[in-house]
């Protein structure tokens, strides 16, 4: 196999191929920028496929356009880079047709809320047994720091200037609007927690919505940086008594840095298991 | 024996039992042994008193078009009724109400308006029917009776065709509208003075096994079911969207899933996601909703992912006409998207043939792993017709995917560059055969690769598959030359091509020197044997249902020559009428 930085990767590789988490890892240099927070976000992914014993060839990664759509590159399993704002429909169709597999939606902010935001509600209310992972820096980082759907009020981008005049959307909120069935922020300088949330909207029957939060280390100097979320991300704590829609939407508006699971509903069926119940009784 | 080749249209207002009247009509003719193409008009608003027409041709020979005029016109309604006059032949047949309940005045009557060659039978359909059942319902079986009843056409038969059309009714919805028949069949019989030649006595046309009454949209749904399709996805939209309503009723008794998208982008989108998933999978929606698939296509053929969409044309461009025929999306069909984005577009020409374009759609997308495109129509979506039962699909037509061997897998590359560009495909599951697929350029590995030698050796291969894909082409239809080159060659593509080939049936018995071309798969398009057909032509003409010419200019291209074009938009399916005249004067 013929390719740029194999040589240095197949080093690596050696030195770290007892770890066993990185059986996970492709053999594919990844291609962001260092300091990237998506590199704390794809360990803590192969880190749950590792703990909860996923058989490669059962996980599909679908993704979407932008810096977050490279992620199933470099994961070992079945991947599909598809197009802008669209890794949901992808995703929903391939879980559909085949239920035996893991599969699981990237996209970023742009890709999710932006041009991809009309598929959000209804895999949400289909309640399509998929786990969806938003990478959310709040800029679009691959064409170089324009404004996204969730940046801040007033930040100034590369496509404004003198300031973004948009408000910034609210992925829990949304999601929790939208009647999702798993509701989580995780954070992608906490690995370890990070893994958690991914853990557990796997086991999620339905769909799982997680948003990470996650610098762009090199078009936002300003808002999204690492020592910004280092300092204001906490951990929300709510126990699994208070994960009721009220808690959840309380939490929504007013704890943009609480990290965890927001709202989860173990009791509803996933769309398949809707599906067959009708058509039985039809 | 003698033959029968008869247009009846049936006329009224939304409500007043118009198109069942109709129905009720093919149906028994088509038990009787008969041939029949049925194609109905109707608003595409659900309610209101717009205009219905129920148009079906009956013959006791095959039928290739619906037939532009009609030998026999009931009004059911003659304020409709008027305007459809002049659908009616020079010689055609009236049948109207004498005694409507008020009065008309004189011009409001539609047998003031009809012309001194046609014949009008005054029939009281509205007291007849008053008298049957106590109410006007039943006026479109008082007609039916009445042209029974002139037709001599055996009563009994016919009203045995109408209890069975009403079978899962209540009795006395079935005791009122064999009475209305019999009511229309006794007084015309006892009142009527027939004047005209049209005559069932002694035709008795050969019952040639079982029939399929059916339509495009039926046809292409059971194929699909026939073929394995394991998922649907789709958003409604005329005319497409019966396809989605048949098969959300039997795909799940099929083990398979239909999931109803937020928009048609959804739907591919989840069609290909099931594709990449080793399952058959396929989308139907008509020009607005193909435009919003379109970003889908490229992906599906450089992902090499199979994809399978129906566009069933309407009037465009935009939201253009709902309800009315066209073939205008010929080149959004095969030339819509970015970049060097080849595609398999089928278009059958007609509804049988329906049942086979859907299975070979299926089939080639699994086995070249790329997007195919069925070309339907509003007419070959709804136009009726009896037909042959198809054959169902062989094994290797539904067992198409070609899978990476051990061998292969041990150093597999998803996208090897072999020699037909078919690259074996493992499908998710399969251990050991995990890749990574893009709509970015990438290598055989499928790993982004922007270089310039990896990008031509990529598209090649990509093209290469089309190379095979053409030996896949259901049969060209081909009309036999008499001689070694003739006068006028008609070159038709899709619902056009009956039309084109009865045109050509009718010259050539007429002495004219002419032959006829059609193939149902139009990308890759089968270029040599249009060549060849078109060096024998003198002139070449091509009719087809749009402003532009799409496939003239398309065809053109290919022969070198300048072709004569004939081109309607009227919403109306092509008539063989029509092309015969412009060989007339050609």
């Amino acid at each position: 196999m013929e390719q740029i930085g194999s040589e240095y990767l197949d080093d690596k590789l050696a030195t770290v191929k007892e770890i066993d988490f990185l059986q996970y890892r492709s053999g594919d240099l990844p291609t962001w920028c260092p300091g990237c927070g998506y590199f704390g976000i794809v360990d803590a992914f192969y880190k749950a496929c590792r703990e909860l014993e996923l058989k490669h060839e059962d996980i599909v990664a679908v993704s979407g356009i932008g810096c977050s759509g490279r992620t199933p590159i470099f994961i070992n399993s079945y991947g599909f880079h598809t197009l802008h704002g669209r890794s949901i429909p992808v995703a929903s169709g391939l879980k559909l047709a085949r239920e035996d597999l893991n599969v699981f939606a990237v996209a970023g902010d742009g890709d999710a809320l932006g041009i991809g935001g009309g598929h959000l509600p209804h895999v949400a209310r289909k309640n399509i047994n998929i786990t969806f992972l938003l990478f959310d820096n709040s800029i679009y980082g691959l064409t170089k720091g324009q404004s996204s759907s969730t940046t801040p009020h007033e930040q100034k981008t590369n496509s404004h200037p003198a300031g973004n005049p948009d408000k910034p959307l609210n992925p829990i909120k949304l999601a929790l609007s939208y009647d999702a069935s798993f509701v989580a922020r995780g954070y992608a300088g906490d690995p370890q927690g990070l893994k958690e949330i991914i853990k557990a909207g796997t086991l999620h029957k339905g769909f799982s919505f997680i948003q990470i939060l996650t610098p762009c280390v090199t078009f936002d100097k300003e808002y999204r940086t690492w020592k910004n979320l280092k300092e204001n991300v906490y951990d929300l704590n709510l126990s699994v008594k208070e994960k009721n829609m009220e808690t959840a939407m309380r939490a929504a508006e007013n704890e943009p840095f609480g990290i965890g699971i927001f709202f989860q509903d173990t009791n509803r069926p996933h769309y398949q298991d809707i599906l067959r119940r009708l058509n039985a009784a039809d | 024996m003698k033959d029968i080749n008869l247009v009846v249209e049936i006329c009224g207002s939304a409500g007043e039992g118009t198109i069942s009247a109709g129905e009720i009509l093919s149906r028994f003719m088509s038990g009787q042994g008969f041939e029949i193409m049925s194609f109905d008009s109707y608003p595409a608003e659900i309610r209101g008193f717009g205009k219905c027409v129920a148009h079906t041709r009956i013959s006791t020979n095959p039928i290739y078009s619906p037939g532009k005029y009609a030998d026999v016109l009931i009004s059911l309604n003659d304020r409709h009724s008027i305007s459809q006059l002049s659908v009616l032949k020079s010689d055609g047949i009236l049948i109207y109400d004498n005694q409507p309940p008020k009065a008309h005045k004189e011009d409001q009557s539609v047998v003031g308006w009809a012309t001194p060659g046609m014949i009008s039978y005054g029939i009281p359909l509205n007291m007849l029917a008053n008298k049957a059942a106590g109410n006007a319902r039943g006026m479109n079986m008082v007609a039916l009776g009445a042209l029974a009843a002139l037709f001599h056409v055996d009563k009994d038969a016919f009203t045995g065709s109408i209890r069975n059309r009403y079978a899962k009714k209540k009795q006395i919805v079935v005791d009122s509208n064999v009475n209305s028949f019999l009511q229309g069949y006794e007084w015309t019989k006892t009142n009527v003075n027939k004047t005209d030649l049209i005559s069932f006595d002694s035709v008795s046309p050969q019952v040639q096994g079982e029939k399929l009454i059916t339509n495009g949209n039926q046809l292409v749904a059971r194929a699909a079911l026939d073929a394995k399709l394991s998922f649907y996805a789709g958003y409604p939209i005329t005319p497409a969207t019966k396809i989605m309503e048949i098969l959300s009723k039997e795909l799940p008794k099929h083990g398979g899933t239909l999931l109803q998208t937020e928009d048609e982008i959804a739907a591919i989108g989840a069609v290909i996601g099931a594709g990449f998933g080793g399952k058959r999978a396929m989308t139907a929606t008509s020009g607005p909703g193909f435009a919003l698939m379109t970003e889908f296509t490229g992906l599906s053929m450089m992902a090499e992912v199979p994809a399978v969409i129906i566009n069933s044309q309407r009037g465009g461009p935009s939201t253009g006409i709902p309800t009315k025929t066209e073939q205008s999306d010929f080149n959004a069909a095969l030339f819509s998207g970015t970049g060097d984005c080849p595609r398999v577009v089928l278009a059958p020409t007609d509804t049988s043939s329906c049942y086979q374009a859907m299975v070979t759609a299926l089939y080639i997308a699994e086995k070249y792993q790329t997007l195919v495109v069925l070309l339907l129509d509003f007419f070959l979506s709804n136009s009726i017709k009896n037909i042959d039962v198809p054959d169902k699909p062989s094994q290797e037509q539904i067992y198409a995917n070609i899978a990476p061997n051990k061998e292969q897998l041990k150093d597999y590359k998803r996208y090897k560059d072999t020699k037909n560009g078919i690259s074996p495909r493992a499908i998710p599951g399969t251990p050991g055969g995990m890749f990574f697929s893009t709509g970015l350029e990438h290598s055989e590995y499928g790993r982004p690769d922007y270089t310039d030698a990896n990008h031509l050796k990529m598209t090649k291969k990509r093209y290469r598959k089309f190379e095979s894909i053409l030996c896949e082409a259901p049969k060209l239809e081909i009309s036999a030359m008499d001689s070694e080159s003739v006068d006028i060659g008609v070159v038709s593509w899709g619902s056009s091509a009956g039309a084109a080939h009865e045109a050509v049936m009718i010259a050539r018995k007429e002495g004219m020197n002419a032959a006829s071309f059609s193939s149902m798969m139009v990308s890759p398009f089968p270029e040599d044997e249009l060549i060849a057909f078109t060096d024998r032509c003198k002139q070449i003409l091509i009719p087809e249902l749009n402003f532009s010419g799409q496939f003239a200019g398309f065809a053109a291209g290919i022969i070198k020559r300048p072709v004569e074009r004939l081109n309607f938009i009227t919403g109306r399916p092509m008539a063989a009428e029509d092309i015969l005249q412009k060989m007339r004067e050609m």
